[in-house]
């Protein structure tokens, strides 16, 4: 298989997804989009190894680095500016509250994973001692995730209480 | 940065696809180095002066 074929294939599965997540949502079925995620994610592994063509080298992945910093950036600094505007105008609607919150954990979230994972690169590559540094990460990723649980449940519930009046 | 990419591809006569195939790499990487708007991995450098049996000081002028 060539590379523009694999791209084409590629493209066309992203706007059946597309349209099957959209449709799913309206009609509030969360397992849908869920398989035909696993499946396309499937097909698209399969479809790749067929392709005897360089799909991205050197060049592809710093730029996929420097664009993954950038969106980091422009994330946080909307997500953080946008969590300022709402926590401040929660009077308005207590909607805005755990919007804002949502924002500012999500930043934070995104933040720690980026460390994490930029640390755990910087150190695993010259070096050979990779389970401490993955075992780590899962007991930070397990406290994280408590945390997030522990906070969200309340609010999340009353949020969507609210919502549905 | 300059580069002799061009010169010595076109004396073994090999396509920007084929020496991008060669070395790994995709052609508009190959595409980028001729035009010396790219910076190559040493490791780049070396796989693009072995596959066009040269050096890499011949190939890239800095």
């Amino acid at each position: 298989m060539t590379l523009k074929k694999y791209q084409k294939i590629k493209l066309a599965i992203t706007i059946v997804l597309a349209i099957i997540f959209s449709q799913s949502i309206i009609y509030k079925n969360y397992l849908i989009p869920l398989a035909t995620l696993i499946i396309a994610s499937l097909g698209l592994i399969l479809l790749r190894r067929q392709v005897k063509e360089v799909i991205a080298d050197e060049r592809d992945y710093l730029n996929a680095g420097k664009s993954a910093g950038l969106a980091i950036q422009v994330y946080s600094w909307v997500a953080v500016v946008a969590m300022f505007v709402l926590y401040a105008f929660r009077d308005l609607n207590p909607a805005y509250e755990p919007i804002a919150m949502t924002l500012a954990f999500s930043t934070c979230l995104l933040m720690l994973t980026y460390s994490l994972i930029f640390k755990f690169q910087n150190k695993t590559k010259f070096s050979q001692n990779k389970k401490t540094f993955i075992v780590l990460i899962i007991i930070l990723a397990i406290f994280a995730s408590i945390f997030t649980i522990d906070y969200f449940p309340e609010k999340t519930i009353g949020f969507v209480k609210m919502v549905n009046g | 940065m300059q580069t002799k990419i061009k010169e010595y591809r076109a004396k073994l006569n090999l396509t920007q696809d084929q020496l991008a195939n060669l070395v790994g790499a995709r052609r508009e990487t190959i595409v980028f180095l001729e035009a010396g708007k790219y910076n190559p991995s040493l490791k780049l450098a070396h796989d693009v002066a072995t596959a066009l049996k040269t050096s890499i000081d011949n190939l890239f002028i800095f």
